[in-house]
C-alpha cells in the first residue's frame, strides 16, 4: 500500500475506526487516509493514538446518501473501502436496518461503480450466536434463521450482501471480518459497563458457574486484522483466498467470563473474598423479574434476560483461518489491553 | 489405621482401592522361561523402586526388559551422581564414560559408598549388562545414546559452580535442567516405544512431546519438594521466577512471606500447565494399551499433585502428598484417553475456580486453563450445529483414534464393576444372614 492507494475508512472517527486510522497511519510507506463519517474525528484524542489528525482527510456525510458517498469516492479516489460503522447495541430496529443494511447496500453500489478494488466489512462474530452456547466456533458454523437479536440480524443481512458482492471479473474483491467482544481505548459499552456494576457494588454477584469460555478482542488487533484483509485483497498472489470470505478476529485467548469482569475490577481495587454464585436458572428469573419491575417503574432494569443470557453463554471461537489466510497474530494481550483501556478512561476525554 | 480411615471418608476412593488390589488383572502375565541374570535384575529393580517394579511388569513383554533395563542403567548412573563420597574427578569420569561401558560385558563399579542404598546395582552391574546385550539392537542404541547425554549433563553440572552455589537461575535453565533430569527419560522411552510400533512416529520426531512428558513431571517434583530440597541444601526454584517473591527462597517459608510464597507456587504451576497439550497430543498418539497406561498413569497423578500444591502453603513448610485412595482411582480412570481427559479437566477446573482476584498471575491463569479447555473442545468436537463437520486437524484425528481403542478397554471396566457390585452383595447377604440368625 502507498500514497497513491488511498484508503477510506467509513466510519472513521468513532470507536473502532480511530484504531483502524492509528493501524493505517502506521503503515510504511503511509497509504493517503481519508475518514467519512457523520461527525469529525474527536478534537481531543486519547495519548494513545500517535496520528496525525491533521494528516487524515475527513468528510462528513450519510452512509445511506447516495450522493454523500458518490462525492467522498469523487474526491478521494480510495481504492480501498474500509466499512466499520455501525450503530451500538441498544438501539431501536429501525437504526440497524437504516445504517447495517441500507446504508450498506448503497456504499456496496456507489464503490462498485466508482472501481474501488478492495471492500472490508467489518462484520460481527454475534452474526453466529442466538443465545445457544458456542464451542470454539469456526466459519463453517451457520448463521441462525432466527437471529438473537436486531443488531445480529442486520449485520448478519449485511454480511452476506458484501460477501455476495465479491467479484473477480469486476475487480471489486471483499471481506468481512467478524470480531468478537471489541475492548479498548474509546469503548463505551465493554470495560465502562463492568466498572459501573463494581461501582455499584454489584461485583459480588456472579451469574452462572463461570465455566463459560468467552472471547474479547482488544480493538487495536481488530484494526490489525483489517490492514491485513486490505494487504492480502491488493496482492494478486493472495488475493483470490481470501477474497468473499468472513473471518472471526479474536485476541485467541478466550478466558472464563468472570474472569475478565474481575480483572477490570482488581484494577480498580474491587476485589470481593466472597462472591454470591447464582447459577443461570436463577439468573434468568432475575433478570425477568428486574425487568418486569424496572418497566413498572419507568427505569432502566440493570439486569435484564438478555444480559443474564449473555453473561452465562459460553461463546468462543476458533481464528484458525484468519490466522492461516491473513497472517492474523494478536500483537496485544488481553492483560495488556486492559491496562491500556482503563489509562484511557483516566485520561477522562 | 490413618490410612483406614481417610479411606473409608471417601468412599469413592475406597472403592477404586479395592477394585485395584482384588479386583483389576493386569493385561499380561509374567513371563517363564526366564534367565537367573533377568530374574536378578527384577529383583534389582523392585529393591530400588518398588512401585515403578509395579509399573514395569505390567507393561507388553516387547518392551518390559528393555524398559526395566533402561531404569536400572539410569538408576545406576543416578546412584553414582548422587553419592557426595565419591570425589568429584572420579565422579565425573565415570559420567562421562559409562555409555561405554555398556559395551563391556564385565564392568562394575565399587566406588560407592556403604551407605548409598543402591549401590548393589553398580556392584552387580555385570548381571545387567548381561541381559542388557539380549535386547535387540535398536533397543541398545536408545538406551545407550541416552546414558551417554544424562552422563554428560550430571557431569556439566557438578562442575557448574554457579548452579551448585545459587541453584537454577532462569525459567530457560529451569526448563533446560529438567530436560537433563526427566526430558532425556522421555526421549529414550519414547524412542522404545516407537521402535517397538507402540507409538506413532511423530512423537519420536517432535521433542517437543516427548519434552513436555518429562518436563511436566519433574516441575512437578520440583514444585512439591520445595522443603524437602531446602532442607537438603539444595533448591531448584528459578531464581528468575522466586526472586519476584522473595530476597532468599528461603524466605517464602517464613509466616510474614507466607502469601508471596503461595503467589509464587501459582506461577511455577502456571508454567507446568503449559506442558499439559503437548501431554494430550503424545497420549494420543500411543496404540497399545499397556504402553498407554504406563505412560498416562504419571501425567494423571501429576496434575492431581499440581492441583493440589496450587495455592497451598503448606508446600513451603512440609511434604504434601495425594491420598492413597486418590492414587488407586486415578490409575482406574486413567486407562483411556478419555478418562485421562477428564481427569486433566477436572484439575485444571479445580485450580482455576481457587485462583485468588489478587494473585498477580490471575488472568494468566485463567486463560491457560482456557487454552488447554479449547484444546480439548478441539479433540472432541462434539458440540457442533447441525450440518458443521468437524475439523479434521491432526489432533482431532489423533484423538479419535484413541478413542477408538478406548472402546476395547470398557468391557473390563464394566467387568470390575460388576465383579465389585456382586462382592459386595454377597457380602451384604452373608452380613445380613448372620445379624438374622443371632437375632
Amino acid at each position: 500500500m502507498s500514497n497513491e492507494c488511498p484508503i477510506l475508512l467509513i466510519g472513521g472517527a468513532g470507536f473502532l475506526g480511530l484504531h483502524l486510522v492509528q493501524q493505517f497511519y502506521d503503515l510504511t510507506p503511509r497509504p493517503r487516509i481519508h475518514v467519512f463519517d457523520v461527525r469529525p474525528i474527536p478534537e481531543k484524542l486519547s495519548k494513545q493514538f500517535t496520528f496525525d489528525p491533521r494528516e487524515v482527510i475527513f468528510h462528513q456525510g450519510d452512509l445511506t446518501s447516495s450522493e454523500d458517498v458518490s462525492n467522498v469516492l469523487l474526491k478521494s479516489k480510495a481504492q480501498v473501502v474500509v466499512h466499520s460503522a455501525s450503530p451500538m447495541h441498544g438501539n431501536a430496529q429501525n437504526v440497524y436496518e437504516h445504517v447495517n443494511v441500507k446504508g450498506t447496500r448503497n456504499l456496496l453500489d456507489v464503490s462498485k461503480k466508482f472501481g474501488v478494488k478492495a471492500f472490508v466489512y467489518t462484520s460481527s462474530a454475534g452474526v453466529i450466536f442466538n443465545g445457544q452456547d458456542i464451542h470454539n466456533a469456526d466459519e463453517t458454523w451457520p448463521i441462525p434463521d432466527i437471529a438473537m437479536d436486531g443488531y445480529n440480524e442486520t449485520k448478519a443481512i449485511a454480511e452476506n450482501m458484501v460477501l455476495k458482492a465479491n467479484s473477480v471479473e469486476e475487480n471489486f474483491l471483499t471481506v468481512a471480518l467478524r470480531p468478537a467482544g471489541i475492548f479498548g481505548p474509546g469503548d463505551r459499552q465493554l470495560v465502562p459497563g463492568l466498572r459501573n456494576v463494581a461501582k455499584l457494588g454489584q461485583s459480588k454477584f456472579q451469574l452462572g458457574d463461570n465455566n463459560n469460555l468467552f472471547d474479547w478482542t482488544y480493538a487495536g488487533n481488530v484494526a490489525d486484522a483489517h490492514v491485513l484483509a486490505t494487504q492480502k485483497l491488493l496482492n494478486p498472489e493472495t488475493a483470490l483466498k481470501v477474497a468473499g470470505e468472513a473471518f472471526f478476529i479474536t485476541n485467541d485467548e478466550p478466558a472464563y467470563f468472570w474472569a475478565l469482569a474481575r480483572t477490570v475490577w482488581k484494577a480498580d481495587g474491587y476485589i470481593d473474598e466472597n462472591v454470591i454464585v447464582l447459577s443461570k436458572p436463577v439468573a434468568l428469573l432475575a433478570g425477568y423479574l428486574s425487568e418486569f419491575f424496572s418497566k413498572l417503574l419507568g427505569k432502566e432494569p440493570g439486569l435484564t434476560p438478555f444480559r443474564a443470557k449473555i453473561v452465562c453463554a459460553t461463546r468462543y471461537h476458533n481464528v484458525t483461518k484468519a490466522k492461516e489466510l491473513l497472517d492474523y497474530e494478536p500483537r496485544v494481550n488481553i492483560e495488556e489491553g486492559i491496562e491500556k483501556t482503563l489509562a484511557w478512561m483516566d485520561e477522562k476525554i | 489405621m490413618v490410612k483406614a480411615l481417610e479411606l473409608l471418608s471417601n468412599p469413592v476412593e475406597l472403592k477404586a482401592a479395592l477394585k485395584l488390589k482384588y479386583i483389576r488383572q493386569p493385561l499380561f502375565g509374567p513371563r517363564d522361561a526366564v534367565s537367573p541374570e533377568l530374574t536378578r535384575c527384577y529383583q534389582l529393580l523392585k529393591a530400588t523402586s518398588r512401585s515403578f517394579a509395579a509399573v514395569i511388569q505390567e507393561l507388553h513383554p516387547e518392551l518390559r526388559d528393555a524398559v526395566m533395563l533402561f531404569y536400572l542403567v539410569l538408576r545406576a548412573l543416578d546412584t553414582v551422581e548422587d553419592d557426595m563420597s565419591i570425589e568429584p574427578q572420579l565422579k565425573i569420569s565415570v559420567l562421562r564414560s559409562f555409555a561405554e561401558k555398556l559395551n563391556s560385558t564385565d564392568w562394575s563399579f565399587d566406588g560407592n559408598s556403604p551407605e548409598e542404598k543402591d549401590r548393589i546395582v553398580l556392584v552387580e552391574f555385570p548381571c545387567i549388562l548381561h541381559e542388557y546385550h539380549q535386547l535387540r539392537p535398536q533397543y541398545r542404541r536408545v538406551i545407550q545414546d541416552i546414558t551417554d547425554k544424562m552422563g554428560n549433563g550430571m557431569a556439566h553440572y557438578i562442575l557448574d559452580e554457579q548452579f551448585n552455589l545459587q541453584g537454577v537461575q532462569t525459567v530457560k535453565d529451569y526448563d533446560l535442567y529438567c530436560h537433563y533430569v526427566a526430558g532425556l527419560v522421555g526421549e529414550g522411552l519414547t524412542h522404545l516405544i516407537v521402535e517397538a510400533g507402540f507409538g506413532e512416529p511423530d512423537i519420536d520426531t517432535n521433542p517437543q512431546l516427548y519434552e513436555s512428558m518429562g518436563l511436566f513431571l519433574q516441575k512437578t517434583n520440583i514444585i512439591r519438594d520445595y522443603a524437602e530440597d531446602l532442607a537438603d541444601g539444595r533448591s531448584f526454584w528459578p531464581r528468575e521466577v522466586w526472586s519476584k517473591y522473595a530476597e532468599k527462597l528461603p524466605d517464602l517459608g517464613d509466616v510474614q512471606h507466607r502469601q508471596k510464597g503461595v503467589n509464587c507456587i501459582n506461577e511455577l504451576v502456571l508454567n507446568a500447565l503449559s506442558h499439559v497439550i503437548d501431554i494430550f497430543t503424545y497420549l494420543s498418539s500411543i496404540n497399545e494399551q499397556t504402553t498407554f497406561q504406563f505412560c498416562a498413569i504419571p501425567q494423571v497423578m501429576a496434575i492431581a499433585t499440581l492441583a493440589l500444591v496450587f495455592n497451598n502453603e503448606k508446600v513451603l513448610t512440609e511434604n504434601v502428598k495425594i491420598r492413597k485412595g486418590t492414587t488407586c482411582e486415578l490409575i482406574l480412570k486413567s486407562r483411556t484417553l478419555h478418562g485421562c481427559i477428564s481427569i486433566f479437566r477436572h484439575y485444571v477446573r479445580d485450580i482455576k475456580s481457587r485462583v485468588p482476584v489478587h494473585d498477580p498471575n490471575y488472568l494468566k491463569v485463567n486463560i491457560q486453563v482456557a487454552r488447554i479447555e479449547q484444546h480439548i473442545e478441539e479433540m472432541y468436537q462434539d458440540k457442533l450445529p447441525e450440518g458443521v463437520k468437524p475439523r479434521e486437524t491432526i489432533y482431532y484425528k489423533k484423538a479419535q483414534k484413541r478413542f477408538k481403542q478406548d472402546g476395547k478397554v470398557l468391557p473390563l471396566e464394566q467387568d470390575e464393576e460388576y465383579k465389585f457390585n456382586m462382592a459386595l452383595t454377597v457380602l451384604f447377604t452373608i452380613v445380613s444372614a448372620i445379624y438374622f440368625y443371632v437375632k
